[in-house]
């Protein structure tokens, strides 16, 4: 499989902090990669980076082979690099459809094929039934889909999705899951970002990238990352780290 | 954000040939004055309405394009350019100002947009006042239009083909993808980024084209009243006019400039007679109004009542637990 994202000894300073310390992680096209960390460890700096929402200082990010380290937001998203917000963002006096349809804008002109394009995604995600209510009515299990909705209509070869199940119920945020599995049949590869989530990360990731003060900590497959005293270390403090050996 | 349905396109040729109509059957030229000047703030409104409704970046400047429409045709007109081709360059000129200023101050986001926008047109309107170029506080006389007989019923007609072409621009941009854009970047900058959206870029544009029919509803009101000052022309009163008539009939609506027009001018040429000067209070009665009973106008409030589903009912089924079709 070919390489679709990877990031060389990236840094992002905000004035004294460094949300980001010299992270290297390459990644291949369809696989579901998770960057997990505790609150604050960088994880959304990371998704702003490659989405071109930021720039770091440092470092280079490669996306399938072209540099994109510099690329203003919307070339990196014309380029194949979909995502969602952690804090949702839905455009709230427009209705689910249009809100979807915007990313179809980005292959047609055309106002019925973005309706249809629309529709068909609004199908997969299940959410058919709310097109025609504006977006800002909507429960944050509906918006959260949305989001993936209107990153999806832009046929992203990438999908960024950072925090994609926080707020969720166990049962929403599962039921996510199996749709976010489903993403590899649209060709989409996937960066999930989880605070601590665990149960989603488990089921449907490939491969773990584990963040914590800005730095990579550990990276592997689910099952023998959360056994890495490391990770232990950051999510619960070093007390726990003894009494998991 | 209306479709422009089959239908509707006649009920709109309908209204406008009817308007068009209305010179024939007027008393007088004051009240034809009067029906030129509602139907140009009409075009005003709603070139207005690309920029402000439509990308949701408040202009407070516009006066600056109406000016330069109405100083461009009077000054390139004493240079011996053609009269209707000074019409045409100064609405150029005009656009190209708003390229110019678009391009620096459309990097910035919310009220320093608005702030940059009154800036602007304040510096035209000393600029202006100094310029012995210009005619300076003194003043311009601008040539005429059209010939005494017709006149005021030539200008009424000539502010009804703007507004029409305006209405048609903004017909158009309430359903192309280019419309859809700015909604995008009015509604949240970041999404509409995430999707693709060049956003300076396509709030340039929009700009652009509101310039352009700006200066020309200036250049038409700079001839239709024969002489112009900086206070008449490049006076900020003009920008909030145009604005407040938008925002009051709905900003982001078709017909909502149409609706704030007719309702603003209307009163306050009914009040001017009785209250010199009342139409700056009922301006600032109408702002307060707007701002806490009608956020999105007239028009746009109307809309919410009867048409949108803005909240879904309780009803609604909640999202499905697991996939609908089995996962693989």
């Amino acid at each position: 499989m070919s390489t679709i994202l990877e990031l060389r000894n990236v840094s992002k300073r905000f004035g004294g902090l460094r949300a980001v310390k010299e992270v290297s992680f390459t990644m291949d096209s369809g696989e579901i990669l998770f960057v997990i960390g505790p609150n604050g460890a960088g994880k959304t700096t990371v998704f702003n980076l490659v989405s071109g929402f930021l720039h770091p200082e440092e470092g280079q990010i490669l996306f399938r082979g072209e540099d994109i380290t510099r690329s203003a937001p919307h070339v990196s998203a014309r380029k194949g690099i979909g995502r969602t917000f952690q804090i949702v963002k839905p455009l709230p006096s427009l209705t689910v459809q249009q809100n979807v349809m915007l990313g179809c804008f980005m292959h047609t002109g055309h106002l019925h094929e973005a309706e249809d394009a629309a529709s068909k995604i609004l199908d997969f995600l299940q959410m058919s039934h709310l097109k025609d209510f504006e977006a800002r009515g909507l429960p944050l299990a509906a918006l959260k889909r949305l989001e993936i909705a209107r990153a999806l209509a832009t046929k992203p070869k990438l999908i960024l999705l950072d925090e994609v199940v926080s707020g969720l119920t166990t049962s929403e945020a599962l039921a996510l899951a199996d749709l976010l599995l489903r993403l590899r049949e649209w060709g989409v590869s996937v960066v999930g970002g989880v605070e601590h989530v665990m149960q989603v990360v488990m089921k449907i990731a490939d491969r773990v990238v584990v963040l914590d003060y800005g730095a990579k900590i550990a990276e592997g497959k689910p099952a023998d990352v959360v056994k890495d005293p490391a990770v232990i270390e950051a999510y619960l403090g070093a007390k726990y780290k003894e009494m998991a050996h | 954000m209306t479709a422009l349905r089959g239908w509707r396109i006649f009920a709109l040729l309908g209204v406008t040939a009817v308007f068009a109509c209305l010179p024939l059957f007027l008393p007088n030229d004051y009240v034809l004055q009067v029906f030129f000047r509602i139907v140009l703030f009409a075009a005003l409104g709603l070139a207005w309405n690309l920029v402000g409704g439509y990308a949701g970046q408040l202009s407070l400047g516009h006066v600056a394009y109406f000016g330069v429409g109405a100083y461009g045709m009077a000054m390139l007109y004493a240079h011996h350019v053609p009269l209707w081709l000074s019409v045409l360059f100064s609405a150029l000129i005009a656009t190209g100002f708003a390229a110019i200023i678009g391009s620096i101050v459309f990097r910035l986001r919310g009220p320093y947009f608005t702030l940059s926008t009154i800036a602007f047109a304040e510096v035209l309107r000393l600029s202006v006042t100094n310029l012995p170029a210009a005619g300076g506080a003194i003043g311009l006389s601008t040539p005429a239009l059209f010939p005494p007989g017709a006149f005021w019923k030539m200008f009424y007609l000539s502010a009804v083909a703007l507004a029409f072409v305006s209405f048609l621009v903004n017909a158009w941009t309430s359903r192309s993808r280019f419309g859809y854009y700015l909604m995008a970047i009015r509604e949240d900058e970041d999404t509409a980024a995430a999707v693709g959206i060049d956003t300076a870029n396509y709030k340039l544009r929009a700009l652009m084209a509101s310039a352009f029919l700006t200066a020309l509803g200036g250049g038409l009101y700079g001839s239709a009243f024969q002489f112009i000052v900086p206070d008449s022309v490049l006076s900020g009163e003009i920008s909030v006019q145009i604005a407040i008539i938008t925002m009051l009939g709905g900003a982001g609506t078709l017909l909502g400039p149409v609706v704030g027009a007719v309702l603003l001018l209307a009163a306050s040429e009914l009040f001017k007679n009785k209250f010199q000067e009342s139409h700056l209070l009922t301006y600032g009665i109408l702002i307060v109004i707007v701002v806490l009973v009608l956020p999105e106008g007239i028009v746009g409030g109307l809309k919410q009542l009867f048409q949108r589903k803005t909240k879904p009912p309780a009803s609604v089924a909640p999202l499905a637990a697991t996939p609908a079709q089995g996962g693989d």
